[in-house]
């Protein structure tokens, strides 16, 4: 019996994270599509800021 | 992988940041000093000097070309990165406690100490980012804390708020353009400082420090607590990783309150919580006394720590932290790979 409330206990606790996860997502992707909105460039970019020389490739000899 | 220690510092760590390429990072310090580091070896790149007091506050602009300070002699100083040189300085009537830059750098705002004869203020100045241009000695915005202390502020998303949070534990949420407060909410205890706020990458959401032991996730634009994080110590700083869904907070028990044994075996620890699920995770133990302050790498691969111990503590996370996955993390994380 109480092997079988430990159990019951695990899966609520598991299943309390399944939930957590998914709201978190779901409330970070509507963030994400606000900015998108918003254009955020620099914040859609993990805030940095895209540069001239970005992807340029220097030659030193 | 060890960590790295810079011992270049005389006093107490006050803060610790990386700039956005995650290859500086810069140091502040009741010493008056304010250092440049390499990130991944821990050699110096270099200091910057002419502060009178000690240093509250650093932040680097997202070009890492422009350096903003405070500290106890009432100023803010603007530096270039590259060359030391001091470009610029504002005078307040009392310390600055806090300065950051806006996501675009073309803002930066500072909190101001309250003091007798003066309420503490947030005050805000357009930067120019050409480290030739003249700055501008007029503020653009000045916000006046009237019912509680504001501890520390900083920027939302696209420059569209001003977060600032009190000394009595709550959060209030300014309009950035008209300073007009917007909302205002008690998310820590009564009367428990807030010690630090610092940014998700995309600034949508922050986390908090109290002194009331507990650290929480808000959301910018509801002001609405979406996460807290339980310790049994007062915390001075915590900080969002990227990649992992971790968070690290750093605190300790003042020195006088804690038994010599535990300082002198470095018992004063970083600890780790699961940002979404909230429990602790680990924790990473080093310096002789209460961290002030903690920052991670802007690639989510280190983090480096502010001690009162004058040290600060640079560490590259190993493979066993980026293998860590809750069972519902892999069951999503398997999923996706089916799609």
């Amino acid at each position: 019996q109480d092997l079988a409330k430990k159990n019951t206990a695990n899966r609520q606790v598991v299943e309390a994270r399944r939930q957590m996860l998914k709201e978190w997502l779901e409330w970070r992707e509507s963030m994400i599509r606000m900015l998108e909105e918003e254009g955020a460039e620099i914040e859609l970019n993990n805030g940095k800021v895209h540069r001239d020389h970005d992807g340029e490739v220097q030659e030193i000899e | 992988m060890r960590p790295i220690l810079l011992s270049g510092h005389e006093r107490a760590l006050t803060q610790v940041k990386y700039n956005p390429d995650g290859d500086l990072i810069f140091s502040v310090s009741k010493d008056h000093v304010v250092c440049a580091w390499f990130s991944h070896n821990g050699e110096r790149f270099g200091t910057y000097h002419g502060h009178q007091g000690a240093l509250w506050t650093v932040d680097v602009d997202p070009t890492s070309t422009l350096l903003a300070t405070g500290g106890a002699d009432n100023t803010m100083r603007l530096w270039e990165v590259n060359t030391g040189e001091l470009l610029s300085t504002w005078d307040f009537p009392t310390a600055v406690k806090r300065v950051e830059f806006s996501p675009d750098g073309r803002q930066l705002l500072c909190v101001t100490e309250k003091r007798s004869g003066h309420l503490g203020t947030v005050v805000v100045f357009d930067i120019n980012p050409d480290p030739k241009a003249q700055q501008s000695k007029e503020h653009t915005l000045r916000i006046v804390c009237e019912d509680s202390k504001a501890t520390v502020a900083g920027f939302s998303y696209l420059a569209e708020f001003i977060i600032v949070c009190h000394e009595d534990g709550s959060i209030s949420q300014y309009d950035a353009k008209t300073g007009e407060k917007l909302f205002n909410t008690q998310a820590h205890e009564e009367d428990m400082l807030i010690t630090d706020l610092q940014w998700a990458p995309d600034r949508t959401y922050f986390i908090t420090a109290c002194k009331d032991k507990t650290s929480k996730i808000v959301a910018a634009d509801s002001l609405e607590v979406l996460k807290t994080f339980v310790t049994d110590t007062p915390l001075n700083s915590a900080a969002i990783t990227p990649v992992k869904d971790y968070v690290i907070l750093g605190g300790g028990q003042a020195a006088m309150d804690v038994t010599t044994t535990s300082a002198r075996q470095g018992k004063f620890e970083a600890r780790f919580y699961h940002k979404i699920f909230q429990e602790e995770i680990g924790r990473v133990r080093g310096h002789f006394g209460p961290l002030n302050y903690v920052a991670v790498h802007p690639d989510g691969t280190g983090y480096c720590s502010g001690g009162e111990d004058g040290y600060v503590r640079v560490h590259h996370f190993d493979k066993p932290y980026f293998d860590f996955m809750y069972e519902v993390e892999r069951e999503r994380a398997q999923e996706l790979s089916n799609l």
